[in-house]
């Protein structure tokens, strides 16, 4: 079997899908007699999710928003003034 | 959302360059108003700064404007306009003094002899719904991002958040697929770390109460 070492290195490549179906049946294995590796595979890919829908919320505030249309207007009409 | 392009707006968006290569300002227009918030969004992530974020964005579209006949079509326009954007960023971080980054490797998992885990895991994945949209927990996450060192950061910002492939990744910051990989790996390890000691705290101070 292999160890849990070894299976945090598969892990990228596991979540993408890019692992061979022998190297990815060995680590099913480990997962089976390795809860604690479950939970780390699961956390792993929760951290990818939830610290993108959080920082997917940027938004660009309407103030900014409008002070850069005010820029871009005046440089079209006046290239290279500002 | 992720940004990853559809092919068809990889075509509308290379028709647009063309147009506005070829004095088209209203193509422009539509240019900018695609980008504005990848832009943004991924300064403001960096510079975790309202004032720098909306510097750098103003920046990135008259360079856009100005530098348009400079882009030949080597690699993808988005992969142009992330790259000016970074170079924009980094210049607002330099002007800063920053606070020193903590070893991202005192944070990577540890194990025995054996190779075997050595701490205690809780999976925490299923608990965070309730948890995710408080402000606090907005907190920890940025702050955990901010943590990152910069050449992970970029990484993490790009692939994980933006969305883009680990090719396109590599293309913009001129590293090589394996790079790419090691140093998003290493930004996620860190990560995890850093949001498994928030979500533990807070389960054990729910059974406290
Ligand atoms: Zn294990």
């Amino acid at each position: 079997m292999i160890c849990c070492k070894e299976c945090l290195d598969l892990l990228y490549d596991y979540i993408e899908g890019s692992l061979d179906q022998e190297t990815t049946d060995s680590l099913e294995e480990h997962f089976q007699e390795c809860p604690p590796c479950i939970s780390f595979m699961k956390t792993y890919k929760s951290t990818t999710t939830i610290c993108r829908d959080t920082l997917n919320q940027v938004d660009v505030p309407d103030a900014v928003r409008e002070a850069l249309l005010k820029v871009l207007k005046e440089n079209k009409e006046h290239p290279g003034e500002n | 959302m992720s940004f990853t392009q559809p092919k068809e707006n990889k075509i509308l968006e290379e028709a647009l360059v063309r147009q506005f290569q070829g004095g088209d300002l209203e193509a422009y227009d539509k240019i900018a108003e695609i980008y504005q918030k990848k832009i943004y969004g991924l300064s403001f992530n960096l510079t975790r700064n309202q004032m720098d974020a909306q510097d750098v964005t103003q920046e990135v579209l008259l360079t856009l404007f100005r530098k348009i006949h400079t882009f030949q079509g080597k690699s993808a326009f988005s992969s142009w306009v992330y790259r000016i954007t970074l170079n924009a960023s980094y210049m607002k971080l330099r002007s800063k003094k920053k606070e020193p980054n903590v070893s991202i490797d005192e944070l990577m998992p540890s194990y025995n002899g054996a190779g075997f885990q050595q701490e205690k895991i809780q999976d925490w994945s299923e608990n965070t719904e309730s948890l995710l949209f408080t402000n606090e927990t907005r907190d920890v996450i940025n702050k955990a991002i901010e943590l990152l060192p910069e050449k992970e950061k970029v990484v993490f910002l790009l692939r994980d958040v933006e969305g883009l492939s680990t090719e396109k990744a590599g293309e913009i910051l001129d590293l090589t697929v394996p790079a790419v990989k090691s140093r998003l790996h290493r930004a996620r390890l860190f990560l995890r770390k850093k949001l498994s000691s928030y979500f533990e705290e807070f389960s054990s101070r729910k059974v406290e109460e």
